[in-house]
C-alpha cells in the first residue's frame, strides 16, 4: 500500500509529516496543505525526500480577511458579552452604560499585509478606518493608495498610535513571539489586539500579564498555541478576550476552494508540470 | 429621554404643566405619542446622524458573527469540556454573498458601502428609489418589490423606521420568500418582525439563522424561545453604544433642551 502512495493532502496538519513517514512512502512526489501556513512541516526534510509542497493562498485570504473583521467588530462592540447579557436567565434590565468602543474612524494597524492583510485593508478603508502597516518590504504606491495605507517600517510606530492592532503574518523563526511585553507595552491601554495568525507569533503569557494589568483593552484570537488551549489557561477566563476555533477558513466555499488549488497542484506535480502555488524551502 | 423612559403619557402630560420639549435619545420615534405631545405644545427632538456608522458597524458585526458562527465558535473554544476542535464544523462565506437592504435610509446605506468592500453583492428595498450615482457608488441594485430581494438575499438586513406600515413587516410569508440558507438581520425595531413567525420559521428551518440587536420588548421574556435557540444571536439593543457616539447624542440633546427652553430652532427637531 505505502508504494502507491504518491500524493498526500494534509488537513489541518495530519498526517504528521516525520522522517519516519517519509521513508515509508517511497513514490511519495508531492505533499498538498489544505491552507496557507506552513509553519507545521519542516520543508527542507520534506524536499530532501525529493517531494514537492504546495499550499493554497488563494482561497484563504477572503474568508481570513473576514475572519479578522469579525473579530475585530466583535471585541469592539463587545457582542459576545452582550450575547450573554441578552439570553441571560438573571437579567430583568439591562445596565444604560454597556459601551463599547468604535471601529469606524479609528486607525488599524496591519501587521504583515500579505495577500490577507490587504483583504483586510479593502475591508477596513469601507469603514473609514485609518489604516497603517508594517511588512517586511513596502507595498507599492498603487497598492497603498487604493486601501489609505500609511507604512511604517518600524513596528514600534504602528503599535504606539493604533487603536486595533490585526496580526496577519506566516509563522517563521522571525515572527516567532513578535508580539511580547515590550509589545504590548507600547500599545495604546485602549488597544485592541486581534490574532488571526498563529498562536505562536504572540507571547501568551505576556498577553495574559497586559490584560489582566490593564496594559490593552482587549483581544480577540483566532489561533491560540497549542489549539485548544489547556482547559484551565488564564486566556479562558478573561471577559475582554474573545477566543474562537480557527474560524478562518471554515466555511463551506473556502474549504472547497482550498480542496481545489490542492489537487490542482497534485495534478501538476504528478505530471512533471509547473505548480500553481508550489513551496519551496527558502 | 433615555431608552424610552420615562414614559409619555396624557397623565404625565398633564403633570408638568411647563414641559417645553422632549428630547429624546437615538433616532427611533416610534415609542412618543407625537400627536399627543404637540397637542400639548412641546416640542419633540431626536438624535438623528449620529447614530449611523455605529448601528451600521453593528449591522456588519452580526452579519459576520452569524455567518461564521462566532459565538457558538466562542463557547466551543472556552468550554471545560473540548478537546479538540471539530474539523467538520463549518460556517458559511460572506465575501461574494448577496446582501439585501430593506431601509436604504443613512443606516441602510451606510451598511451597503461597508458590504461593498466584502465583495458583497447588494440590493436594496426602500419607499423610494436612489438616485443613480448613490447606487452605482455601492453597487446597489433596486428591488421595487420586496418579494424580489427576499428571494435572492444569502442576507437581509432591516434598517427601516417602525412606521405603521413597516410593522410585521417580515411575517411568515415574507419569511417563506427567503432561501433556506438566509439569515436574517434586524437593526432597526423588534416590532418590524412578526416574533411569533420568527420562532416558527427558525425551528422548521425555513431560514437558516437570525441575528438581532432589537426585540420586542426589551428584554425578552426569560422563558422566550428566542433565547434558546442555537442560530440565533441576540444583543441587548447595542446598536449606538458607543463612549463617543453617547456622547455625542447627549450633546446634542442637551443642544435641543437649551434651544427649546429659549425659545428658539430646536435642532433635529422632529414634527
Amino acid at each position: 500500500m505505502s508504494k502507491k502512495v504518491q500524493a498526500i493532502y494534509l488537513w489541518w496538519h495530519k498526517p504528521v509529516i516525520d522522517r519516519e513517514l517519509l521513508q515509508s512512502l517511497p513514490n511519495l512526489k508531492v505533499i498538498a496543505n489544505s491552507g496557507v501556513g506552513m509553519d507545521h512541516l519542516d520543508l527542507k526534510l520534506v524536499a530532501g525526500f525529493g517531494v514537492k509542497m504546495a499550499n493554497a493562498p488563494r482561497a484563504v485570504s477572503s474568508s481570513t480577511a473576514d475572519v479578522g473583521m469579525a473579530l475585530l467588530l466583535a471585541s469592539a462592540r463587545r457582542l459576545v458579552e452582550g450575547y450573554h447579557i441578552a439570553i441571560s436567565s438573571g437579567i430583568k434590565d439591562w445596565e444604560a452604560n454597556f459601551l463599547g468602543v468604535e471601529v469606524t474612524g479609528a486607525t488599524l494597524g496591519i501587521v504583515g499585509m500579505g495577500s490577507i492583510g490587504y483583504k483586510i485593508a479593502l475591508r477596513a478603508k469601507a469603514f473609514e478606518m485609518n489604516i497603517l502597516y508594517h511588512n517586511r518590504t513596502r507595498r507599492k504606491e498603487q497598492e497603498e493608495q487604493a486601501v489609505g495605507a500609511t507604512y511604517c517600517q518600524k513596528l514600534d510606530s504602528l503599535l504606539q498610535q493604533a487603536d486595533f492592532v490585526m496580526v496577519v503574518v506566516s509563522l517563521t523563526p522571525q515572527t516567532h513571539k513578535l508580539i511580547g511585553k515590550r509589545e504590548l507595552e507600547l500599545m495604546k491601554p485602549t488597544a485592541t489586539l486581534i490574532n488571526i495568525s498563529r498562536g505562536a507569533v504572540v507571547d501568551q503569557e505576556a498577553l495574559v500579564t497586559a490584560l489582566q494589568t490593564g496594559a490593552l483593552r482587549a483581544a480577540a484570537l483566532d489561533v491560540t498555541d497549542p489549539e485548544p488551549l489547556p482547559r484551565d489557561h488564564a486566556l479562558l477566563k478573561l471577559k475582554n478576550v474573545i477566543i474562537t476555533p480557527h474560524l478562518g477558513i471554515k466555511t463551506d466555499q473556502a474549504t472547497y476552494m482550498i480542496t481545489e488549488e490542492a489537487v490542482e497542484n497534485m495534478l501538476a506535480a504528478l505530471h512533471g508540470l509547473p505548480m500553481p502555488s508550489e513551496v519551496l524551502p527558502s | 429621554m433615555w431608552y424610552h423612559k420615562p414614559v409619555i403619557t396624557e397623565e404625565l402630560l398633564q403633570g408638568l404643566p411647563n414641559l417645553k420639549v422632549v428630547a429624546s435619545s437615538g433616532v427611533g420615534i416610534d415609542h412618543l405619542d407625537l400627536n399627543l405631545l404637540f397637542s400639548y405644545g412641546v416640542k419633540v427632538s431626536n438624535t438623528p446622524f449620529v447614530v449611523s456608522t455605529d448601528t451600521a458597524d453593528l449591522g456588519m458585526a452580526l452579519m459576520l458573527a452569524s455567518s461564521r458562527r462566532l459565538v457558538e465558535g466562542y463557547e466551543i473554544a472556552v468550554s471545560p469540556d473540548t478537546q479538540y476542535f471539530p474539523a467538520d464544523w463549518l460556517g458559511t462565506e460572506v465575501s461574494g454573498a448577496t446582501l439585501g437592504i430593506v431601509g436604504m435610509g443613512t443606516i441602510g446605506y451606510k451598511v451597503a458601502e461597508r458590504a461593498k468592500a466584502f465583495e458583497m453583492k447588494i440590493l436594496y428595498h426602500n419607499r423610494n428609489r436612489r438616485n443613480e450615482e448613490e447606487e452605482s457608488a455601492v453597487g446597489a441594485v433596486y428591488c421595487k418589490k420586496i418579494d424580489d430581494l427576499l428571494r435572492q438575499s444569502d442576507f437581509v438586513l432591516l434598517s427601516v423606521n417602525l412606521t405603521p406600515q413597516t410593522h410585521k413587516l417580515i411575517g411568515k410569508r415574507e419569511l417563506e420568500l427567503m432561501k433556506p440558507t438566509a439569515t436574517l438581520l434586524n437593526i432597526s425595531r423588534g416590532l418590524v418582525i412578526d416574533q411569533d413567525a420568527l420562532v416558527e420559521g427558525l425551528q422548521n428551518k425555513v431560514i437558516k439563522a437570525a441575528a438581532l440587536d432589537v426585540t420586542y420588548p426589551e428584554p425578552l421574556p426569560r422563558d422566550h424561545p428566542l433565547l434558546k435557540l442555537k442560530n440565533v444571536i441576540i444583543t441587548p439593543h447595542i446598536g449606538s453604544a458607543t463612549k463617543k457616539t453617547r456622547r455625542l447624542m447627549m450633546e446634542n440633546m442637551t443642544e435641543s433642551i437649551k434651544t427649546g427652553l429659549r425659545g428658539l430652532p430646536v435642532p433635529h427637531e422632529v414634527v
